[in-house]
């Protein structure tokens, strides 16, 4: 297993060089487009480097169609959405958390129901919610997209964090108990300070998870609300494409999950298998 | 694998506090289960209704009892409901299972380093956090057979003896380079998921092992793949209901075509109910999904309520 010969570390280093260029290549390439005039993007052989690293295009992008504020509004609008389901499934996913984890409320049924609703296809629900929101006239509102991204993503905070309460050593609530505070004390005073690494590491899965949602912010948005998955397409579909320009929306969509990939790492395979291994 | 301990209850709770110890955790509990009753249950008995309608919103006319007609037509009139199945399925049986080989593969080597291996790790997942929207647009401008890097690079690497294609507008090859993209996506997962489980794996098993004479493919195939599987089952099984879902990077890629090879469930499904607006189909056509997805998540919570109980790993 550790062998450590020269010629196998060789080819280790190889195996691995070419995996990352596979897999950062096509990233770096819309970097480098992002860059690029449109001659430099229409030319055979394709051109690499562009010339100039001016950010032309990201301020050109900023203010793209259709109503001249694109980028700008798709950054806001992504922004308000991701915050704001964030915020609900926290609020309303901690406790219930806390409840499972600690009182097997509902015993393991209703923890796996919970988790079994994050498993629905999402466009099986979004024929019904497309025709509750149009009954209710909430299309095309950063409502609409915080309650449908709240539903996929409730059911993985709440998960998630019950996985991270249980690692906390029960003791200290017992006392806070005893002491004479009530339970909801327990786990606001005491479980909840102590929880704070998970309770971030969780609010980040979801807001990450709502940035980059798709579907339902193309079929819940018209005008008034476009977020950055919906302007990237809608572009790329238009009659003259400006590769530049979207790229530099591109750019700037993937910024947060960049930096998150990069913050996140030691809990990435717990939030990406909603906590089925800990890592 | 460090699984979860199982849930544990504060055992002096019920003694001391008193007739109000049940009531917290329940009332804790409520806000969370109201909104998820809410958006299951509720949209679910209406799609339900749907299903034996037949109701066109853009023709205005209210909607027709018609029976299981819509289920009749999902199961035996529909070739396109079937063709997007047989899509669906590809995907899965051979894309997800390559992304498992490459992923364990790439896991191994990655174990074999040392300090470096967090940084690169690091980088070979920015693939899996990013939309796969903008993934799709970034294949979308490398498989552009005009102007796009791939092609171009096919090109000078082998001197010219493998032409370049277009990628997405080739019925023959569309639906591998859909595929290309997911695969280009999610090894990386893969590649986190059986590393962690390597990392738990004792070393002195595996010298155990090497002193028993164990070495190379046989060290892998008997000791250390058997150790992986319970990692790689719930790897695959997520990647199975997410591959399942597929949609963005089809929307982004191809829209489908052309003509529909390149269709999945959750595209066709898509069409029917906000392209054509026929809500029963649709419905109809939701409610096969959800048989089928249910199948797929009962597996992956019974075999993750296994590992919590200690009988696998």
């Amino acid at each position: 297993m550790r062998k450590r010969s020269p010629g196998r570390r060789l080819l280790t280093a190889l195996i691995l060089g070419a995996a990352l260029a596979f897999f950062l290549f096509p990233v770096a390439w819309m970097v480098l487009t992002s860059f690029k005039t449109n001659a430099e993007y229409f030319s055979y052989p394709p051109v690499f480097i562009p010339k100039s690293f001016a950010l032309t295009n990201y301020q050109n992008a900023m203010r793209l169609p259709p109503d001249g504020r694109g980028g700008l509004q798709g950054v806001r609008d992504s922004l308000i959405i991701s915050v704001g389901s964030m915020a609900i499934c926290v609020l309303v996913g901690a406790p219930a958390a806390y409840a499972l984890a600690r009182f097997r409320t509902g015993g393991e049924n209703l923890s796996f129901w919970v988790l079994s609703t994050r498993m629905f296809p999402p466009v099986a629900s979004a024929l019904p919610l497309f025709l509750v929101f149009r009954f209710l006239h909430l299309l095309d509102t950063h409502l609409a997209l915080i309650v449908a991204n709240t539903i996929f993503n409730l059911p993985f905070v709440i998960w998630l964090l019950k996985g991270f309460f249980e690692d906390l050593p029960v003791e200290l609530e017992e006392a806070a108990v005893i002491d004479g505070t009530t339970i909801f004390g327990a786990f606001r005073r005491v479980a909840l300070p102590l929880v704070a690494p998970g309770l971030v590491v969780t609010a980040l899965f979801s807001f990450i998870f709502t940035w980059n949602e798709f579907m339902f912010a193309l079929l819940f948005t018209r005008r008034e609300v476009r977020t950055l998955t919906i302007i990237v397409p809608s572009l790329v579909g238009g009659h003259e494409i400006l590769w530049g320009e979207i790229a530099a929306v591109g750019v700037v969509a993937i910024i947060p999950n960049v930096t998150l990939a990069l913050l996140l790492q030691r809990f990435l395979v717990r939030g990406l298998t909603l906590g089925a291994v800990k890592g | 694998m460090k699984t979860g301990v199982g849930p544990r209850v504060v055992p002096a709770r019920r003694g001391e506090g008193g007739r109000r110890a049940p009531l917290t955790p329940i009332a804790m509990l409520l806000p969370a289960v109201a909104v998820l009753v809410a958006i299951t249950a509720f949209p679910l008995l209406y799609e339900l209704r749907l299903t034996v309608v037949s109701w066109a919103l853009t023709t205005g006319f209210p909607p027709q009892f018609v029976g299981l007609q819509n289920f009749m037509r999902v199961f035996f009139q529909d070739p396109r409901f079937w063709n997007a199945v047989a899509n669906t399925g590809l995907l899965v049986g051979v894309g997800v299972g390559l992304q498992a080989v490459l992923g364990t593969a790439l896991a191994l080597e990655l174990h074999r380093l040392g300090r470096t291996r967090t940084t690169v790790l690091s980088l070979m997942l920015i693939p899996v956090m990013i939309a796969p929207v903008i993934a799709g647009f970034q294949f979308r401008m490398i498989y552009n057979d005009q102007f796009g890097p791939l092609n171009y690079l096919l090109d000078i690497l082998t001197r010219g003896a493998v032409r370049g294609a277009a990628w997405l507008a080739d019925p023959r090859i569309a639906l591998w380079a859909v595929m290309a993209t997911d695969v280009w996506q999610w090894t990386p997962f893969m590649t986190l998921v059986v590393l962690a489980g390597l990392q738990t794996i004792p070393v002195e098993l595996l010298e155990a092992a090497e002193v028993d004479g164990a070495a190379g493919p046989q060290m892998f195939w008997r000791v250390t793949l058997p150790l992986l599987t319970p990692v790689i089952v719930i790897g695959l099984l997520v990647r199975v209901m997410d591959t399942f879902k597929l949609f963005d990077i089809v929307y982004q890629l191809t829209g489908g075509g052309p003509g529909n090879v390149t269709e999945t469930i959750a595209y066709y499904t898509y069409l029917q109910g906000f392209k054509f607006f026929s809500l029963g189909y649709t419905s109809a056509m939701a409610f096969v999904q959800l048989a089928l997805i249910t199948v797929v998540a009962q597996i992956f919570l019974r075999y993750q309520r296994r590992v919590r109980a200690g009988m696998v790993t």
